[in-house]
């Protein structure tokens, strides 16, 4: 496992702490054109996913991984289908722990 | 000057154990008794007609003895001696390194009359060597009367019966070095503990292959708060009933430890003490004691059913709700009645318990209780009974201690919760919608989870009744080359015999058919992150994680390529699935063994074993 490059689990709220450094989430897909994907991400923000999308279609819930750019936009280097079906309280819970009280345990 | 003993000489000897060349040494005059020769030494007992102790004559010596000067019985004036422990006994030695003959054999050996005030000896009726006192001493002379049946004691002996129950501080120069209890162990023998008496079992007769005998136990607590069980037995038993007390502080030491045997734990500890007539236990001064805290491990209301019908005690703290009157119940065992008394507490786990107080809880405390509920104090118990009345109980037995309002970090908590929120919340008793032997699984898989190690861990769980619980594993093998099924009826399920002619037959049907289906029944061996354990399986929950009824099966096994029925099994491992299972006692060979039978199967939900974890993660970080 690569882990040179580490990604921070982000929700809406946390991707404005690591603007310009590679982050992770995963959002529900809103819209997709040619600005890039909008999405809502686990706690309701709604952010921009840009970047060249994967040529298969995507699910409903989709993770991102890639550069941050801005506090609501992130330029995607990967794309991975995470089905139609997830618990986002459950995943927003996890954001919160990995850069709370936890943040030692990621890197 | 009169040919004798030098009164309390022996007593001068230990209380001067290394004296000085140099300096003049009072006149010890004493009688040689038991003189043999051992190895190329002479050992002997030093008398001086009350007290003896073991001497030795160094080889510079034995001349002495040999050309007769020296005589069993005889006087000797020791010159330069030495004092020093036997290492592995509570006795020590006299080395006579220099003396002169007194006298020669006399014609018996030298016992005073002692009286039993002037010597200061305290008798007790328990105590090994009894002293049946005479009357006084006459003069500074030494009456010699043949018939006495005074037992002379060595000199250790006689200054641990007089220093019995002392303070150490009479001790000379041994500053004592206390170990606390955490750190003993079976490998290092050196060590004395200081603790409190917080638990005294009755003293109990046994009769087993080798005899009879007695034993009792105690718990002993630290200052640390560690506590460990202690046990004699026979002459130990004897010796130390009286002396240990409930709530006394003692030094210890000379115990032997081993691992604890789970069966009887009521510590946690995972060594166990046991003190022979060698140990030593002595009171500490006033100044030393300390009282040791009750030491609480609580365990929060919606968790208490992994402990239901197990054999650990628990502790819970909650807020009182409600105090019932006194009951009267009749026991079943001797038809006696036993005052009994159920309080309600709730905790932030918004859920409420039941917990039986009885005999003077329910009458003493329980009326505390009752007198103080409407101001909903705290109350924290320490040693439940976990039982299944109405789904979750609890109930008091005799080492069950109880707080109101208890000086704790965990009672400040509770107290806080409650004024802010718990009072209004609307509360749930913890045992409803709970039965043992609930078939559906959905809610069955999420309470009581328990991880394979808390099964494995206690062998005697399920002793009495079966206990349920649900886990989360991975069937890490199943033996390809155990039997997998049995022949079952195809009316009734259970299990057929050959019948008359072709066909097979089934007791419970009473009647012959051709056909027969197989189902299965097997133990495969799960895993989870705390370990491993066998379960059994039978045919509903196999064929689930199977994938195919063991008819399909066994037709797989006979096809020509073996690998088919192998990699059939394979597949089954390594993916994770929720158990409830029961655990119960079973006897095989005359051994009692225990036995974790899966009562049903489902798949993982991730998103709610998520949510079980979250839930688990945020419960711990506000312990």
């Amino acid at each position: 496992m690569d882990t040179s490059n580490p990604a921070v689990f982000v929700n809406g709220a946390l991707l404005r702490m690591y603007v310009g450094r590679r982050v992770r989430t995963v959002i529900q897909v809103i819209q997709s054109d040619s600005g890039g994907v909008t999405g809502k991400s686990t706690d309701d923000h709604q952010l921009v996913v840009k970047g060249s999308q994967p040529t298969i279609p995507l699910t409903n819930f989709v993770e991102v991984i890639g550069i941050a750019d801005s506090d609501r936009s992130i330029r995607a280097e990967m794309w991975t289908n995470f089905g139609n079906t997830f618990d986002t309280n459950n995943y927003n819970q996890l954001c919160q722990l990995a850069n709370g009280e936890y943040k030692h345990l990621f890197i | 000057m009169a040919k004798t003993v030098t009164p309390d000489a022996i007593s001068i000897l230990l209380s001067n154990p290394s004296p000085d060349s140099s300096s003049n040494l009072p006149e010890i005059v004493v009688q040689v008794l038991d003189l043999k020769l051992t190895g190329n030494r002479y050992m002997f007992n030093a008398s001086d007609g009350k007290l003896t102790v073991r001497g030795i004559l160094p080889s510079n010596l034995s001349s002495e003895v040999i050309s007769g000067n020296i005589q069993n019985k005889g006087l000797i004036r020791i010159l330069d001696y030495t004092v020093n422990d036997i290492p592995t006994k509570s006795e020590k030695y006299l080395i006579v390194t220099k003396c002169e003959v007194v006298a020669p054999a006399l014609e018996m050996e030298i016992k005073s009359e002692v009286k039993s005030e002037e010597v200061g000896i305290i008798l007790k009726p328990k105590q090994e060597n009894e002293m049946k006192s005479e009357v006084k001493r006459e003069g500074a002379g030494i009456l010699v009367k043949p018939k006495q049946e005074i037992v002379t004691k060595s000199a250790a002996q006689i200054v641990h019966e007089q220093r019995g129950n002392m303070a150490p501080s009479a001790r000379l120069a041994m500053t004592r070095r206390v170990h606390p209890l955490v750190s003993l162990n079976p490998y290092q023998g050196n060590w004395t503990i200081k603790v409190s008496v917080t638990s005294k079992g009755n003293m109990r007769t046994y009769k087993n292959a080798r005899g009879e005998g007695c034993v009792f136990n105690v718990e002993l607590t630290d200052e640390d708060g560690t506590q460990i069980q202690a046990t004699m037995f026979n002459e130990a038993a004897r010796k130390f009933y009286d002396r240990f007390q409930l709530g006394k502080v003692y030094y210890i030491s000379r115990g032997t430890l081993r691992v604890a045997n789970k069966q009887f734990k009521t510590v946690q500890n995972d060594y166990e003490m046991n003190l022979n007539e060698n140990s030593e236990v002595e009171e500490a001064s006033n100044e030393e004691t300390f009282i040791p805290e009750t030491k609480f491990n609580f365990v929060q209301i919606d968790e208490l059913g992994r402990y239901v019908n197990g054999s650990d005690l628990v502790d819970v703290i909650g807020v009182l709700q409600s105090v019932s009157p006194t009951m009267s119940i009749r026991r079943k065992s001797n038809n006696e009645m036993v005052p009994k008394r159920d309080i309600t507490v709730a905790d932030e786990t918004k859920r409420t318990v039941v917990v039986s107080l009885w005999n003077d809880l329910a009458t003493n405390l329980g009326q505390e209780l009752l007198d103080v509920v409407d101001q909903s104090p705290v109350v924290a118990i320490k040693s439940l009974k976990v039982g299944d009345f109405q789904g979750i109980s609890l109930s008091a037995v005799g080492r069950s201690t109880v707080l109101i309002n208890p000086d704790i970090p965990e009672s400040k908590k509770l107290k806080a919760w409650f004024d802010s929120e718990g009072k209004g919340t609307s509360m749930a008793p913890v045992g409803s919608g709970l039965s043992p032997s609930t078939k559906t699984g959905v809610r069955s898989m999420y309470s009581d989870r328990v991880t394979l190690s808390h099964i494995t861990s206690d062998p005697s769980m399920g002793e009495e009744k079966p206990v349920y619980f649900s886990i989360r594993g991975f069937i890490s093998l199943i033996k390809p080359d155990q039997t997998m099924w049995y022949r079952a009826c195809k009316t009734c399920n259970k299990k057929v015999t050959d019948g008359m002619g072709s066909g097979y037959w089934c007791e419970g049907c009473q009647k012959n058919d051709d056909e027969c289906s197989l189902r299965y029944i097997m133990v495969v061996r799960v895993s989870d992150e705390s370990g491993e354990a066998w379960i059994s399986v039978f045919n509903n929950e196999a064929e689930k994680m199977i994938g195919c009824s063991a008819d399909e099966l066994d037709k797989l096994k006979s096809q020509m390529e073996e690998n088919s029925y192998q990699m059939k099994l394979k597949e089954v491992t390594w993916v994770p699935y929720l158990f409830r299972v029961s655990v119960t006692q079973h006897e095989y060979n005359n051994e009692k063994r225990q036995r974790i039978t899966a009562r049903d199967v489902a798949p993982v939900d991730f998103a709610a074993e998520s949510k079980l974890l979250l839930e688990e993660l945020t419960k711990k970080a506000s312990q």
